[in-house]
């Protein structure tokens, strides 16, 4: 077994899945890994048993943020150093998973968010989904004093305390910028490392404009929740 | 309050403790849950069988007729029963949520040792969840 974890959460993404996946096992050949299929309505669980990937499928449909949740569950229970969380969508790619756990082991980050606006490369979204990205900058920078470029990335990689602390306590919905504000009050330090993502390769994207207004509110009141519960 | 609504008030709310009643000992409802409602259904047998004492209430915080005086504490009541509805729902929500996870975890821990035990493992996780599927369609 070896000691870092990429943790797949993947809710209908049967398009997507058997790639993601392979391009893990090609090109991130020191990590294990685990889908988490949050019981699909699509094949993706039957797409990851016909390759014989590790998965875990939720018996009942949770969310994303209880899908990664069972990742940290798994990676405490397993022993992992490291886990790091990757969309299913294969948006993340594989390449800089290398990259990212050398630069956790050389300087002891509690986590390490994988960033498309620092070098400002590759898929850089909708410019609406900026605006909004931005918006959260500056919320998290007010709340914390830490400047995050890329709070809703879901590459994300921490280490053992933070992945005992996750097993335990993470948000249903929407967890990233919260989970975000969550570290940094907790003492942990967050670091950023440019990445370059790519867009979704199959399949719908889970945030539709009706729902970004109730994203925009529900995640804003998480984050300063966040900075006052500790 | 006319004497008709009094006995209205007074014989619905003794069915309802009845049916409450009822639910609780063919184990519908948890007695525990159940209490809040006797409470008030008892608070508003007496209160409306009391014309007096929600007459003196009422006047005390200025409400003119006393069976708005029965409405506006039935309503604080409810609220207040929702409100700790709530709570228990969120706590059923972590505790489901926990439970998922570790059914799935678990699962998968049995597909492995089943796997690593029979050279033909695979159809067997293949079968099993299969069987998990029919079981999410049955419900
Ligand atoms: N468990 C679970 N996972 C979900 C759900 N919705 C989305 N996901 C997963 O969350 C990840 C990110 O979802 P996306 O819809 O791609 O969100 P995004 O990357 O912010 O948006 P795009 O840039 O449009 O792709 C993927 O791995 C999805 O499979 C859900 O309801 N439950
Ligand atoms: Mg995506």
């Amino acid at each position: 077994m070896k000691d870092k974890l990429v943790i797949i959460p993947a809710f209908n993404e049967a398009g997507c899945i058997v790639n993601t996946v392979n391009d893990i096992i090609e090109n991130a050949p020191e990590f294990d890994y685990v889908v988490i299929n949050d019981c699909s309505r699509d094949d993706t669980y039957k797409l990851c048993v016909e390759h014989g990937f590790n998965v875990v499928n939720l018996p009942i449909n949770s969310g994303i943020g209880a899908a990664v949740q069972t990742g940290y569950l798994y990676a405490k229970r397993y022993g992992y150093k490291y886990a790091i969380q990757v969309d299913g969508d294969g948006q993340h790619d594989a390449a800089f998973l290398g990259t990212m756990a050398r630069y956790m082991e050389e300087h002891g980050t509690g986590m390490l968010i994988g960033s498309r606006y620092i070098e400002k490369q590759g898929f850089q979204s909708s410019g609406l989904r900026r605006f909004g990205i931005k918006y959260f900058t500056v919320l998290i920078k007010i709340l914390t004093g830490k400047r995050i470029t890329d709070p809703t990335s879901g590459m994300r990689m921490v280490g053992r305390d933070i992945i005992e602390y996750f097993a335990e306590e993470y948000p249903k919905d929407y967890p990233e910028p919260e989970t975000a504000v969550t570290i940094v009050k907790r003492g942990w330090t967050v670091d950023e490392i440019p990445v370059v993502m790519k867009e979704r390769q199959a399949g719908t994207s889970s945030i539709s404009p009706k729902r970004s207004v109730y994203y925009m509110i529900k995640v804003s009141l998480a984050c300063v929740m966040a900075a006052m519960s500790v | 309050m006319t004497t008709e609504i009094q006995v209205i008030i007074i014989v619905l709310s003794g069915l309802g403790i009845l049916y409450i009643g009822n639910l609780v000992r063919v184990r519908r409802l948890e007695l525990k849950y159940a209490l809040i409602w006797f409470l008030v259904g008892v608070l508003v047998i007496i209160f409306a069988a009391n014309k007096h004492w929600l007459q003196s209430l009422s006047n005390f915080l200025g409400i003119e007729l006393p069976i708005n005086m029965l409405f506006f504490a039935g309503f604080i009541f409810v609220l207040m029963i929702i409100f700790t509805q709530t709570i228990v729902i969120s706590n059923l929500t972590r505790r489901v949520k926990r439970l998922t996870q570790e059914v799935g975890i678990l699962n998968k821990r049995i597909d492995d040792i089943i796997a690593a035990g029979t050279p033909s493992g695979e159809g067997v996780m293949l079968e099993k969840s299969s069987n998990k599927n029919e079981e999410e369609k049955g419900e």
